[in-house]
């Protein structure tokens, strides 16, 4: 009896101690304002980006540490004319376990065009035909030279073909049925560090890692990733303290990064992704449709006092001076431009020569409702040109009523406060949108600018392949933008994250290792995190 | 006239008011400024993609003929995509609906559970300290709004005394597949008492919060109504037969309060699907009334209509039910209903 029970005593033990002990799990766990898109062909927000990087991968990348792009899926290319040749890696596999090939290439941009949403529109027009030359080698045709084509690709991500058909609905694309819209906005089929394992529109997405990706993680990667939408700005705060959530999205207010840098929970970085924060005018209303009216406004403007109200607290801000229309880092951009500043004696001199008396027109400006840190700019604006003899109204306006009023000049605020990002690492995906007139009239194009000059100026800057021709020309761009005032430039926006202590969030906290365009440093594989 | 008599009538009125609602809807949402299609696709979607989205959306067709395609793809079960989740309507509803009914039934059992006990034991011991608690503990709690208590609750419970948990609906190393999508009733198809027990911790303090105005006006309507039955005659009179006072308040007293303080119940738990807003936003909680707000900012038109009509389908049931409720307790309206 005794002896059957130290046997079986025995047994347990040593199964025990060969059953394999319990792993701890590296979780990150981070938010975001807006739910995230997972069909790549369809996002074009922040969570949206960050989601097609870390499933999908693209031809090139962003450099990292400088501007441009570096290669990614894509080894190396040439470019005659209108046609680039890009050789492929031939070690990239699909989550799916398909080999990656050109063929994938061809298919992920047509099924972008022909869905027509998402980033479709910065290809639509410019590209005569896409078409894989080998199993490694993918041919892109343009319409025309279209310099800004090669940075435009990281706006591509690659999915897997033969993935994406066998999960088709039926739909208006013929034998592609609806392109698999519905599955691809619920699964991955990419070839990225991660692969997505659920994804719940209000409450987060679910990434696992993806051990056999081409490129090396960081040390300690995170192998899950809770990816949370719409958490509120208490939620976080009361989450990072307890050590449930990992990293903040940039949306919180600059008090609540404050609190949590002061608590000792978390630490604080900055990305600086091409982004500007811009106050922009309507040039087609009076007063502001006199070009010194406009100037006067800038230089009455108090920059120093905006950058103050932007900052965390002595070591971070969510903001930094700008001295031209282009944020640093961007073709055109001269770093030797000294900062802008408040003169109210030209701002006098200005007015003196407009058109238009102050009191003539009444002076309207909006500011987002879903973003009330936007509030004290508008009461600093309207204090600074009510003393100059503006009649200023403020109004708080909500994003929607935004989108609708932007579409007529005539019922547009005369000023809004609005930040907006280079979708890509060339300056043309900033300044086209927003000051070339034959753009529509949106919120990005809200100056209605109509400059002949310029308008040649970006068009040369689109055919022109000469990096130096094509730094002369947007720096000349750049200038008639500071010269025309179609916007008051009034900072570089920072975007601020709160990063739990433990947690190495390293390519926002290496300059040398930092991407420059918003939303390309959540390579969630880059991040370090503790068990 | 006989109650079945009495529902059918009352069910016809309920589809005739959800049409109406449908129209009502389908109008505003058309009102509210913004295109859908422009701020579906972005800025830098061109003219021709957004034309295109419109044709798809039939934005390009009159009103008429928009809402003939609505009513038609409605009794298809189809009410289309959402431009905010790129899904199906039906599914994000089917999804988030579980969610919030969980969150609001619990809410109200607790408003019945806590709101009708505190006002009887007001009432019964009326003038003496318990009294002068219960009052004072009520009024606060109706007059600050629901998110109000969400925030101090969250504050005393999860941040300083980490009591409770803070987000989401049940703890991220649990899974459960989904059934009927509430939560404590999937743990328990899946075995998962861990789970459940987890669900319960987790809504414990969302529910708390949206029910505390509804438990203060409930217990000062029970406590007024109450008081006004214990002047009745017929209190007076168990009195002096000699009753004890626990059976004259709770058999006497108590239950002919109800019938008013069940009415208000009633509309109290049907406007807590409002009342959800921000309970769900301050607990993350994925639920219906965070997404119909979404989907308004978004004008995301498909969602708005199909997230209005289930919930104002969801406010003429729980009217109906109460309605039934008082017909049964009150024997008055039952008689009446007898001699019709």
């Amino acid at each position: 009896m005794t002896r059957s029970v130290l046997l079986t005593s025995a047994a347990i033990l040593a199964l025990g101690l060969a059953a394999p002990p319990a792993l701890a799990e590296r979780i990150l766990r981070l938010d975001e304002a807006p739910i995230g898109e997972m069909d790549p062909a369809k996002g074009t927000d922040y969570a949206d980006t960050v989601l097609a990087i870390n499933l999908y991968d693209t031809l090139v990348y962003p450099r990292q540490g400088g501007s441009g792009v570096q290669p990614h899926l894509a080894t190396d290319w040439t470019i005659e004319g209108p046609v680039y040749t890009f050789s492929l890696r031939d070690d990239v596999t699909f989550n799916s376990g398909n080999p990656l090939t050109a063929e994938d290439v061809v298919f992920s941009f047509e099924r972008m065009m022909a869905l027509g949403q998402g980033n479709s529109g910065l290809f639509e027009g410019r590209v005569q035909g896409a078409e894989a030359v080998d199993a490694h080698t993918v041919r892109f045709t343009l319409t025309e030279p279209f310099a800004p084509f090669l940075a435009t690709l990281v706006r591509l991500p690659v999915v897997d073909k033969a993935t994406v058909m066998a999960n088709i609905g039926a739909g208006d694309f013929g034998e592609f049925g609806d392109y698999a819209s519905e599955w691809m906005s619920q699964n991955s089929a990419g070839s990225g560090p991660y692969v997505a394992e659920s994804h719940d529109p209000q409450t987060e997405t679910v990434l696992v890692y993806e051990p056999d990706y081409f490129l090396d993680p960081a040390e300690n990667h995170p192998e899950r990733v809770r990816y949370r939408y719409g958490l509120d700005a208490s939620t976080v705060r009361a989450l990072m303290a307890r050590g449930e959530h990992d990293i903040s999205s940039q949306w919180l207010p600059p008090e609540v990064f404050a609190a949590l840098a002061d608590e000792g929970a978390a630490h604080l970085v900055t990305e600086a992704g091409l982004t500007g924060e811009y106050f922009k005018l309507n040039t087609r209303r009076p007063p502001l449709d006199d070009v010194h009216c406009r100037r006067a406004l800038a230089y009455a403007f108090d920059y120093d006092t905006l950058l103050q109200l932007v900052r965390i607290n002595d070591d971070t801000t969510q903001g930094r001076p700008m001295s031209s229309a282009l944020p640093a880092g961007l073709i055109g951009f001269d770093p030797d431009l000294p900062a802008f500043a408040q003169d109210m004696a030209r701002a006098q001199e200005e007015l003196a020569q407009c058109a238009h008396a102050p009191g003539d027109h009444p002076l309207e400006i909006a500011w987002i409702a879903e973003t009330p840190a936007r509030e004290r700019g508008a009461l600093m604006m309207q204090a600074l040109y009510s003393q100059m003899g503006f009649d200023v109204s403020i109004t708080r306006t909500p994003w929607a009523l935004i989108t609708e009023q932007v579409t007529d000049p005539d019922t547009a605020p005369h000023v809004i406060e609005i930040a907006v990002s280079a979708l890509s690492p060339d300056t043309d995906s900033l300044l086209f949108n927003m000051y070339h007139s034959s753009m529509p009239p949106t919120w990005m194009s809200a100056s209605y600018f109509v400059n002949e000059e310029f308008d040649a100026l970006l068009e040369e800057g689109r055919t022109e392949t000469d990096p130096d021709r094509r730094q002369d020309l947007y720096a000349e761009a750049n200038a008639i933008l500071k010269e025309e005032v179609p916007a008051i430039y009034g900072y570089e926006l920072l975007g601020a994250f709160a990063v739990r202590d433990g947690v190495s969030f390293h390519n926002l906290e290496d300059p040398a290792r930092t991407y420059p365009v918003s939303g390309f440093n959540l390579r969630f594989a880059d991040i370090s995190v503790p068990e | 006239m006989r109650i079945l008599t009495r529902l059918s009538i009352r069910l016809a009125t309920t589809v005739l008011v959800l049409f109406g609602v449908s129209v009502l809807i389908f109008l505003i949402a058309r009102i509210i400024p913004g295109d859908p299609a422009r701020i579906a696709l972005g800025p830098r979607a061109s003219e021709a993609q957004v034309e295109q989205m419109r044709r798809t959306l039939h934005l390009d067709e009159p009103l008429f003929a928009q809402y003939a395609h609505f009513v038609g793809d409605l009794f298809r079960g189809d009410l289309g995509i959402s431009l905010y989740t790129n899904r199906p309507v039906t599914t994000d509803i089917a999804q988030f609906l579980p969610a919030t009914l969980e969150l609001v039934i619990l809410a109200g059992i607790m408003m019945i559970a806590i709101g009708l006990p505190l006002g009887a034991i007001s009432a019964r011991y009326r003038g003496r300290w318990a009294d002068h608690v219960i009052r004072v503990l009520t009024l606060m709690t109706v007059s600050a709004p629901s998110f109000v208590w969400a925030v101090v609750l969250v504050l005393l419970f999860s941040y300083y005394t980490p009591l409770f948990p803070i987000a989401g609906r049940i703890a991220e190393t649990i899974t459960i597949p989904p059934v009927t999508g509430f939560m404590l009733i999937d743990t328990l198809i899946a075995g998962r008492w861990d789970g459940f027990l987890s669900a319960l911790h987790h809504v414990f303090l969302p529910a708390f919060a949206l029910s505390l105005s509804g438990i203060g006006q409930a217990a000062r309507l029970t406590r007024a109504n109450m008081i006004g039955t214990y002047e009745q005659p017929y209190i007076e009179m168990a009195q002096a037969y000699g009753f004890s006072e626990r059976r004259i308040a709770a058999r006497y007293a108590f239950k002919p309060s109800l019938i008013p303080s069940l009415t208000i119940i009633g509309l109290d738990f049907a406007a807590l699907l409002g009342n959800a807003f921000l309970v769900e936003t301050i607990f993350a909680w994925p639920g219906l009334s965070r997404y119909g707000v979404g989907v308004i900012l978004q004008k995301d038109l498909n969602a708005i209509v199909g997230t209005v009509m289930i919930i104002s389908a969801t406010f003429l049931i729980a009217n109906l039910i109460v309605d039934l409720l008082v017909s049964v307790i009150n024997p008055r309206i039952r008689y009446a209903e007898r001699s019709e």
